[in-house]
């Protein structure tokens, strides 16, 4: 399908360069980072951008560094790269789960982690992953002001977030918890690698007593990414065994309400809460503890 | 109207395209090189236009031809370009990895680049790699043996 006309492409290879193209009082401005979503946007025409900029060439928003208790992810780093980083350390390693498994090989060659957050598709592997691990979008503006959004407070809901027209993503910082730390992410779709019927991730640390004094557990596939918080209370110093984890994911279906479509009954939703989330907080404990 | 040079198999097309020309209308249209398929609408899930950009495998119905500009893109005439064909098209020819061959351009693009990353793959592992490659025809079984035949004959060189 052809897109609906576009009157100006531009590739800036510096953040000025891009600051000043959006400084304009321009309309109809689509940034474009690897397409995977905004182009199907444009090719159905959903989307009828007069400009469009292109981030491919700002190198400077494509890195992964960890340090100081810190990793910070470029903005413009595809999923085939946060795959093959050395940098991302043990116990974010849910970052991985979700890079490795979205869409195809194809897609993950072009696909950006800051396309993902900005997008907040209803159901996508980054954002619920991210809001797991507690990340923290830098933002800037065009007047190069900046400002930094928990995950808690960016997602706001299935394709909208906090950063305004013409903020840029620039990063996302996660903190290190250190040892006895541990997280996962999995997703159940009707292919193999869809986007998610239902996709759950997690993020615990456990105290010297081998107790867990810090939990998040994240679902996405309803309506987009969203914190679990009474069943997070729930495993907070317990030790988080089978029991404990299946009557926490039985608080989660208890909360939230699901539905029946093409693509699922409610209650096979149910099923998939429980056992996903089960999965996936065992596997978050076992890294925890360095034996997954 | 943008100005483009994008390199196709190593033969360099400048040309005028308007921006909202889309990569693989322009190596089909302008390019005249009718090996890489259309087999979606918008939604980029079928795989049949998969080229190489600067050497990973991408698919060409999501870009627009503007952000090729200044790239290189290899599409399946750029594989065999003195008509000796690689293993791999041999591989797809003795094994019958196609029958009606409109996936075929796509999936040979996608498995060059992932056995190049990935040159001693598990079953598991090709079938993880052609998830973004539909084929209406194969049912993928000749597919996977075409690909699982060039791991073995690598590895018998090797050895
Ligand atoms: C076949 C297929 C299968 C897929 N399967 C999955 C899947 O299983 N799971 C999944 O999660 N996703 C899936 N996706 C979507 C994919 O993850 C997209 O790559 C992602 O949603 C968008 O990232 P992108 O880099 O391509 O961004 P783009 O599509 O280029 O941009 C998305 C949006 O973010 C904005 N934007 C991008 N970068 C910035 C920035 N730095 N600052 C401000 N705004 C920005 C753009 O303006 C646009 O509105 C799939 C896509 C396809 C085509
Ligand atoms: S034409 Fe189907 S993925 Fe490009
Ligand atoms: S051979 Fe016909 S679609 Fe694959």
């Amino acid at each position: 399908m052809y897109p609906a006309p576009i009157e100006q492409y531009s590739r800036p290879s510096t953040l000025e360069e891009l600051y000043s193209l959006l400084d304009s009082n321009e309309e109809d401005i689509l940034v474009l980072a690897g397409g995977q979503s905004a182009m199907q946007a444009v090719k159905s025409r959903m989307l009828r951008p007069a400009h469009i900029i292109d981030l491919q060439a700002l190198s400077e928003l494509k890195f992964v560094t960890s340090e100081k208790g810190l990793l910070t992810v470029g903005a413009m780093t595809r999923y085939v790269d946060i795959v093959s980083s050395d940098s991302i350390p043990l116990e974010l390693i849910a970052l991985k789960d979700a890079a490795s498994r979205v869409g195809d090989r194809q897609v993950r060659n072009r696909g950006t982690i800051g396309g993902s957050l900005c997008w907040n598709y209803s159901a996508a592997c980054t954002p619920v992953t991210v809001l797991a691990l507690d990340g923290a979008m830098n933002l800037i503006s065009p007047d190069g002001s900046t400002r930094q959004v928990a995950a808690d407070d960016f997602f706001l809901g299935p394709l909208e977030t906090a950063r305004n027209e013409f903020e840029i993503l620039l990063s996302v910082d996660f903190k290190l918890r250190g040892s006895k730390s541990g997280s996962a992410y999995k997703k159940w779709g009707l292919v193999t690698d869809a986007l998610p019927v239902i996709g759950i991730a997690a993020c615990l640390h456990f105290d010297n007593t081998d107790c867990c004094d810090y939990a998040r557990i994240t679902l996405t596939g309803l309506s987009g990414a969203q914190r679990c918080l009474e069943a997070e209370a729930s495993l907070l110093s317990t030790t988080a065994n089978t029991e404990e984890i299946a009557e926490a994911m039985m608080i989660v279906c208890s909360k939230i309400p699901t539905y029946t479509d093409s693509m699922a009954t409610a209650d096979y939703r149910y099923q998939l809460i429980k056992t996903i989330g089960l999965e996936v907080i065992e596997i978050a404990k076992k890294r925890a503890f360095g034996l997954g | 109207m943008a100005k483009v040079a994008i390199d196709i198999n190593g033969r360099l097309f400048q040309e005028e395209v308007p921006e909202r020309m889309l990569l693989v209308d322009f190596i089909r249209e302008r390019a005249h090189l009718t090996g890489t398929h259309i087999g979606c609408t918008y939604e980029g899930v079928c795989g049949a236009c998969t080229v190489h950009l600067d050497g990973e495998a991408v698919k060409s119905c999501m870009l627009l031809a503007a952000q090729a500009d200044e790239h290189k893109i290899t599409t399946v005439e750029g594989l065999a370009p003195d008509g000796e064909l690689t293993p791999l098209q041999e591989a797809f020819k003795s094994e019958h990895g196609l029958q009606c061959g409109f996936c075929t351009a796509g999936i040979l693009m996608n498995m060059t680049d992932f056995l190049k990353r990935y040159p001693n793959p598990s079953e598991q592992e090709i079938k993880k790699g052609l998830i973004g490659n539909l084929c209406r025809c194969t049912g993928y079984v000749h597919i996977i043996n075409a690909v699982r035949k060039v791991v073995q004959e690598n590895q018998l060189r090797k050895t």
